[in-house]
């Protein structure tokens, strides 16, 4: 039987009952636009996180950290120099898996316009030209401090959005080149302004209007609060002075962090510089590697619960859909079965009648299916509507396609058993059904 | 070589434990060109008969060859084919689709054989004017008068060229007249060189068949021809 013909005569038979037809449809448009929308809500709440991630430095980011050393290095911990500016030249020079490194020293002083205003003490970071990109950093004017900044020692500053804002309310960020501020009483000029961070729900509840009551963590404040000088500069100009007896090489790091090159090769990154670390320490274990993997593992398993749970919800309505078909094609044969008797008359094959009866099962699932689209669309737009402070669900090509063979599936296995019923009725009993 | 040969065929249907023999070993020929009729009372097995003769069932036992295909073991795709090649049926109640206008219930046969679209339409159309309906064609059956009805279901019968035409009390739901000439239809057919095969408990109807077979009990009565 030629198959075109099997599908219009599928559309005619759905037609001819349209309600009845809309009403099991009914279930696959449910389940295929609620499908759709939880993936949607999924990636976006992905694709949001992997942006906040991407702000914070990415996975790539990896931090040494002071530990105490183990009780059976604890007599020899003494013989460790710590964390010095040395470790992160060494990393540099012999972890070639190592893309950048960043020392990090941090004093808290008074910083004030060189023009005046209350001084107010801040956090101030001695930091090197590593430092911008392990941060991912982007600038909303200026420039990042360079190499030739740190072996100069230069006094020149960039500053977080925030500090901006508080020194000079309402300028804007270009103007603030070459102003000049009062760090700990030794004027800097500002070279760099940092764009402002904000995570993808805040920078929509501003853009809305509404607050989001109850002030959160807010990941991104350090960022915004920064105050950069040439790690060199740090040194030189106010430590040095403060610890007297410490050189440039033995004064102890605030923080020190690094950013692995090369994702795939993670693991072997780590065991280069945990080396590199356990020589310059002379074998002391009074450092540890905080490593990302465990807090990005979180969440993205959070993701996927939430993935899973939504689609089980979006699947059991599929089934519900499919079994609401399967009702309405058993009716439809029971309805049908003296046509089915004139067709297997007419030379109608049992496989003829089964695939015409699959076929309608599948069309009405695909039409649902499509529908479901359709109607995806309004119920993220409803969703983006109830709650504005959530990531912007994404819906995707991938997604519609799951879910509409997932529709289509469900049609087609819902089809299968009234389609064997059809096709193993007796032409003789059929004929004289009434 | 006869168009239809029957040796020793029986039908047993099983109704729980009971056996019930609606066949009880028919021989029969019957041969190409004929114009046949198949009384007998209701329950005599004479639509048992025609079931077998229509390829609608199979024989319990016994040879059953029709167009020199022997089909007493065939499979339900083989009947399907035969159906759809070599035989037509008219039924009485016309058995045609509500919801197809008349060229589309006349094509459905074709559907089946895997005809192109136009051949489709063309053939649909040719076994329309042949009846006398071709300005009926966008009609549904609704439409349509007893007599007309049937006439779509001698055009799905004829369209795709069978051997043998089956009528099924094909007079029994209409008026006299009309009828009369939807009987005149099947003489034209049986002239124009197809076998018909009337089952017709009706004896002025069998009388103007040139055979007549009475079935009884399951068994061939007698032979007669008028």
């Amino acid at each position: 039987m030629n198959f075109l013909v099997t599908i219009q005569t599928g559309l005619r038979e759905i037609g001819s009952h349209k309600f009845r037809s809309a009403l099991s449809m009914l279930g696959i448009i449910l389940g295929v636009s609620s499908l759709i929308a939880t993936m949607a809500l999924t990636r976006g709440i992905e694709e949001g996180t992997r942006t906040f991630m991407q702000q914070m430095g990415g996975l790539e980011l990896v931090r040494v950290l002071d530990k105490e050393p183990s009780a059976e290095m604890f007599d020899f911990a003494v013989l460790s120099p710590g964390r010095t500016i040395r470790d992160a030249h060494a990393i540099q020079a012999s972890a070639p898996l190592i893309s950048h490194v960043s020392p990090e020293l941090v004093l808290k002083t008074s910083v004030s316009r060189e023009d005046g205003g209350d001084p107010e003490r801040r956090s101030v970071t001695g930091v090197t030209p590593g430092h911008f990109v392990i941060g991912m950093q982007s600038l909303a004017a200026g420039r990042f401090l360079t190499d030739l900044d740190v072996s100069r020692g230069s006094r020149c500053v960039v500053i977080g959005s925030t500090v901006a804002r508080e020194l000079w309310p309402g300028v804007s960020a270009e103007e603030l080149i070459g102003r000049r501020l009062r760090i700990h009483g030794s004027p800097f000029e500002v070279v760099g302004v940092l764009e402002h961070y904000e995570r993808e729900e805040d920078r929509l509840a501003r853009a809305s209007g509404r607050r989001i009551p109850g002030r959160r963590w807010d990941p991104f404040r350090m960022k915004n609060q920064a105050v950069l000088i040439p790690f060199d500069t740090m040194f030189h100009e106010f430590l040095s002075g403060m610890f007297p007896e410490d050189s440039m090489q033995t004064m102890k790091l605030d923080a020190l962090t690094v950013r692995v090159g090369d994702l795939s090769r993670f693991p072997a990154a780590l065991e280069q510089v945990r080396a590199v670390l356990y020589s310059m320490h002379r074998g002391v274990d009074d450092f540890d590697l905080e490593t990302r993997e465990d807090w990005f593992d979180r969440v993205e398993s959070s993701v996927r619960a939430a993935r899973l749970s939504g689609g089980l919800i979006s699947a059991i309505s599929l089934v519900v859909g499919a079994i609401g078909i399967m009702n309405i094609m058993l009716a439809s044969i029971s309805e049908r079965v003296r046509e089915i008797g004139i067709r297997l008359a007419v030379g109608a094959r049992p496989a003829d009648i089964f695939l015409q009866i699959l076929v309608e099962s599948v069309l009405v699932s695909a039409i649902g299916g499509f529908l479901g689209i359709g109607a995806s669309f309004g119920l993220v737009e409803v969703l983006k509507t109830i709650s504005p402070t959530e990531n912007v669900p994404i819906i995707t090509a991938g997604g519609m396609l799951f879910s509409v063979a997932f529709a289509l599936v469900a049609g087609l296995l819902s089809g299968i058993y009234p389609a064997m019923k059809a096709s193993r009725l007796d032409p003789i009993i059929a004929l004289r059904y009434e | 070589m006869s168009l239809i040969s029957l040796e020793g065929v029986t039908k047993i249907y099983r109704v729980g434990d009971q056996e019930i023999r609606a066949l009880d070993g028919i021989d029969l020929r019957i041969d190409e060109g004929e114009f046949v009729a198949v009384i007998g009372p209701s329950g005599s097995g004479k639509s048992t008969l025609m079931h077998l003769l229509g390829c609608l069932d199979t024989p319990t036992s016994g040879k059953m060859e029709i167009c020199g295909h022997e089909l007493s073991r065939a499979g339900v795709n083989e009947l399907a084919r035969m159906r759809n090649r070599e035989i037509g049926f008219v039924f009485q109640s016309f058995n045609l689709l509500p919801r197809l206008d008349v060229l589309a219930n006349i094509e459905l046969p074709l559907i089946y054989s895997g005809l192109s679209y136009g051949e489709r339409k063309r053939r649909a159309q040719a076994a329309a004017e042949e009846v006398g309906l071709a300005d009926r064609l966008a009609n549904r059956p609704s439409q349509l008068s007893g007599g007309q009805c049937q006439r779509v279901a001698i055009a799905r019968a004829l369209v795709n060229g069978p051997r043998i035409i089956f009528g099924d009390e094909p007079t029994g739901n209409l008026d006299s007249s009309t009828g009369a000439k939807i009987l005149g239809i099947f003489e034209e057919l049986n002239a124009a060189g197809k076998t018909v095969i009337l089952v017709t408990h009706d004896p002025a109807i069998a009388a103007r068949t040139r055979r007549i077979i009475e079935i009884h009990d399951g068994r061939i009565l007698r032979e007669s021809r008028p």
